[in-house]
């Protein structure tokens, strides 16, 4: 059973890294698992984890993510902001202008949501460039 | 020809047992981790998740290498591992670094032996 639920997490790994390890990681479990079987579980827990959210970049698309829903809560309050305190300015307007105006402010908030997200994804992608060292203990 | 190190150190404590353990013989990961265990009296382990991630990036940076299985008999889903010549140097260079940490160490501690209290 528990060699079962071992050989689930080794399948859950990103393949490369099981193709490589796997097999290896499988024959340490069969030789030690008798004293050890769950500080074994664990330690394969702890590694499906590092290997898919530090080692495989998977969590640039976890950053892109939040970027993204950062960016459309940004526009989304700005949005928001300029109907509440622009509202009726607005809709005393001419349609032609109030149309060139709401869009005009409208696009603003965007390029300034798009900026902030540009800026976050530039620190990470530095911070991990930059972090590509042998310091990888667990 | 002199190799720069820099980037490279100080190695992790799991590198740099790792190393150690490989710096006698090629060795299989279990017998890594034994080696491992047996060089600290049991005091650091590392699991088999911890050994193959720092594995993985001993090998992409060309610090470690695998070899030829010494015996016929072997488990076949064993695989040796050795250092490669750079890996060996830079090992060296990771000793003698830490050597000069410990005589300033012991320089200091023996100049003001009742600070640390």
């Amino acid at each position: 059973m528990t060699r079962l639920l071992y050989r689930l997490l080794l399948c859950l790994h990103p393949p490369a890294f099981r193709r490589q390890f796997g097999g290896e990681m499988l024959s340490i479990f069969d030789e030690t698992a008798g004293a050890a079987v769950w500080m074994l579980l664990a330690d394969a827990l702890i590694s499906l984890a590092r290997q898919w959210l530090l080692r495989s970049g998977a969590w640039k698309l976890l950053a892109a993510g939040a970027g993204g829903l950062i960016q459309i809560t940004v526009g989304g309050l700005g949005l928001f902001l300029v109907r509440r305190f622009h509202g009726p300015e607005l809709s005393s307007m001419h349609a032609p202008m109030e149309t060139d105006m709401g869009r005009l402010i409208y696009l603003a908030v965007w390029v300034v949501g798009a900026v902030v997200c540009s800026v976050i994804a530039l620190a990470l992608w530095v911070k991990d460039f930059t972090g590509r060292r042998i310091h990888h203990d667990a | 020809m002199n190799e720069d190190f820099s980037p490279f150190l100080p190695l992790s404590p799991a590198a740099l047992h790792i190393l150690l353990a490989l710096a006698g013989e090629d060795r299989h990961g279990y017998g890594i981790m034994q080696e491992v265990a047996r060089q600290s009296d049991g005091q650091y382990r590392i699991g088999p998740g911890t050994l193959y991630d720092n594995l993985q990036k001993l090998m992409t940076q060309g610090i470690v290498e695998e070899s030829a299985s010494p015996a016929r008999n072997d488990d076949p889903r064993r695989r040796y591992y050795r250092l490669t010549r750079f890996g060996r140097a830079l090992l060296a260079a990771e000793v003698e670094r830490l050597d000069t940490v410990i005589r300033e160490a012991r320089i200091h501690l023996r100049a003001h032996p009742r600070r640390a209290t």
